[in-house]
């Protein structure tokens, strides 16, 4: 499958300081998560892509369009949805977007329909009529992603589309996203804090520390762990029943009061956990295989970062 | 499918062209300009002067076709109330002047009057009400996307910060030309049809090439300096603030320069108001009798404000982006 984002080196300097340094990765169709902490480099990152700031090295392209060329055609086939509150003063909801669409290049009463087409499918009710600096921040972050998929883009490039949202919004433009890429093949680069959204809509994974790549690949694989071991929930007697499984040869990690995990003896760990079990009176409430959390693989890619400054 | 179906549906039509995009920049801020009623009401008071000018040129008209004493009355009380240049002065000196004569041609007469007609509707009513709607429409248009971070929004879609400063000229322009060009113009036409035939246009045929020159000399360079001191600031009063202080100060400016006469007509001091400037050019503009001492200097400082104003205003624009 051909790469939507396809970058080479690239680095960018605002004066001294090195915002991006030797960027290389590929972006594929599909659902993927651009995650990092503040000042990782992601907003710099957006905007080359955008075609708003230079490289100062490297190269890539965009939809198959070089870096830097064809920006117009490249901002008609991308959809941006900016973490900043953005309206214009004193127009309504649906003005917005109508403007938004005619300047994507939608004739007026087009874009005009088309706006209440995707306010609908925002959830947007009456509000649409009210000057946008009335607005509430979920009403604005959904005029924001309305803005964002007014003129049917390829790819759509997210920032932070769920801050201010209650949990029901939230899953609802979860839901949307995952509309957009399953049903109409729309690819999404979701730039996000909150590593629960990205876990629920993303196949794939970035994560940028310090301006440097430190993870990317499929959240699937990420997670898996690299030797099988096994997730299990335990009910009562848990320390004698880990040092049972200590005798038995296997690793032992205890993670809270009522969960462990059990590595080492790949096939045998099974019949082993429920061995110790019997021997130690524990019960055990869940088996299942485990899986690295995202927060866990985020943690450690910045960590590793953190521990290399200091 | 459902009668409404608030599902997503992909959109395939045909794009507008990409060069037109600052149309949509400038429609959006004509309309959100309209929504003000002090707007409406300084155009409606805009066009009185025009309107006045208009029975002028009626009364004029008349008196062309009724050649008696009471017609050349009124025609010299005409030249008496308005504004009669320098240059002007030697024919129309006495009780209906020149007119009453008919020391020149009817088509020179003709021109002289129109001519004289349209240097009072730009140098005397206009540049003050073009002065206020400016201050009124111009301060917000770039502040407030400023501190709305609107610039997101124009940005991160297919328009060129050049198509955003056309669009937003054109805002300005628009409403500045409706009170400057287009009472101007209507004018020569009600003059036209007024006038016993067409004929008349063969001794105008000029007036509407220098109404338009004169049009763009009142307007452009304020509105770029308009829109520069809105793009300086994210508060909109401030860039009004500023855009007072600089007619005011300047008309001061030039105010005290003439009272101790230590500087000369065609010195800088004295050339430092915006307003006289722009109406000394203009008038001479549409009278090329006109006397406007420093005409070449009062050209060089307007095309001077013009690309300062546009190399700022640019700067300004594309600040944000490069943040």
């Amino acid at each position: 499958m051909a790469a939507l984002i396809e970058l080479q080196g690239i680095t960018r300097d605002y004066g001294n300081f090195r915002a991006l340094s030797d960027i290389t990765l590929s972006i594929h169709p599909g659902v993927t998560g651009l995650l990092g902490p503040n000042g990782a480099g992601k907003t710099t990152l957006i905007r080359i892509l955008l075609g708003l700031a230079k490289v100062t090295r490297g190269s890539g392209h965009v939809l198959g369009i070089p870096l830097g060329d064809q920006l117009p055609r490249v901002r008609s086939l991308v959809g941006f949805m900016p973490e900043d509150d953005c309206y214009l003063h004193g127009i309504s909801g649906i003005e917005t977007l109508q403007m938004a669409g005619r300047l994507s290049g939608i004739p007026s009463l087009e874009a005009l329909r088309r706006g209440h087409e995707i306010l609908d499918f925002c959830g947007a009710g009456q509000e649409r009529y009210r000057p946008v600096e009335t607005y509430s921040t979920g009403m604005r972050q959904k005029l924001r992603f309305a803005m964002a998929i007014v003129h049917d883009p390829q790819l759509l490039i997210l920032d932070e589309p769920t801050t201010g949202l209650d949990p029901q919004e939230r899953e609802a433009m979860l839901n949307r996203i995952r509309i957009l890429w399953r049903d109409f093949g729309k690819s999404v680069l979701l730039c996000t804090h909150i590593l629960p959204d990205v876990q629920a809509v993303c196949e794939r994974v970035v994560i940028l520390a310090r301006g440097t790549v430190r993870v990317t690949g499929s959240l699937d694989e990420l997670c898996r762990t690299s030797e099988p071991s096994l997730s299990v929930t335990v009910g009562g007697f848990m320390e004698p029943f880990a040092a049972e499984l200590g005798r038995r040869g296997l690793e032992v990690e205890l993670r809270d009061e009522r969960h462990l995990r059990v590595s080492g003896g790949a096939e045998e760990s099974g019949q082993a956990v429920w061995e110790s079990a019997v021997s130690t009176g524990s019960v055990i409430r869940g088996i299942e295989p485990a899986r690295n959390s995202l927060e866990q693989i985020f943690l450690e890619a910045v960590g590793e970062v953190r521990r290399a400054d200091t | 499918m459902p009668i409404h179906d608030p599902g997503y549906r992909p959109w395939r039509g045909q794009s507008t062209s990409p060069g037109s995009r600052w149309l949509v920049v400038a429609h959006t801020g004509i309309q959100r300009a309209w929504r003000s009623s002090w707007l409406k009401r300084l155009l409606l008071l805009a066009w009185l002067p025009g309107a006045s000018l208009g029975l002028l040129v009626f009364l004029y008209e008349q008196m062309q076709v009724q050649d008696d004493i009471s017609a050349r009355a009124i025609q010299g009380m005409v030249v008496n109330v308005l504004e009669v240049p320098e240059s002007a002065r030697e024919q129309f000196r006495d009780f209906g002047g020149v007119l009453a004569r008919r020391e020149l041609s009817p088509g020179e007469e003709r021109h002289l009057f129109w001519s004289l007609l349209l240097l009072n509707l730009f140098r005397r009513s206009q540049p003050l009400i073009l002065l206020q709607v400016v201050g009124l429409i111009a301060p917000p248009l770039i502040s407030q996307d400023i501190r709305s971070r609107a610039f997101l929004l124009y940005f991160s879609r297919p328009l060129s910060p050049f198509q955003y400063i056309l669009g937003k000229c054109s805002v300005v322009l628009f409403y500045s030309l409706l009170i400057t060009l287009a009472p101007a113009l209507l004018l020569f036409v009600a003059g036209v049809l007024l006038s016993p035939g067409f004929d008349v246009l063969a001794a105008t045929w000029d007036l509407p090439l220098r109404i338009l020159v004169a049009a763009a000399v009142i307007t452009v360079p304020g509105t770029l300096l308009a829109l520069t001191l809105s793009s300086l600031t994210t508060e909109s009063r401030f860039a009004a603030a500023g855009w007072f202080a600089v007619w005011i100060f300047g008309w001061l400016l030039r105010a005290t320069a003439g009272l101790f006469s230590a500087a000369g007509p065609d010195s800088l001091v004295w050339n430092l108001s915006l307003y006289h400037v722009t109406t000394d050019v203009a008038g001479r503009v549409l009278d090329p009798n006109f006397l406007a001492p420093g005409f070449g200097l009062q050209v060089v400082l307007l095309g001077v404000l013009c690309a300062v104003s546009l190399a700022v205003l640019y700067r300004r624009v594309c600040a944000p982006l490069q943040a």
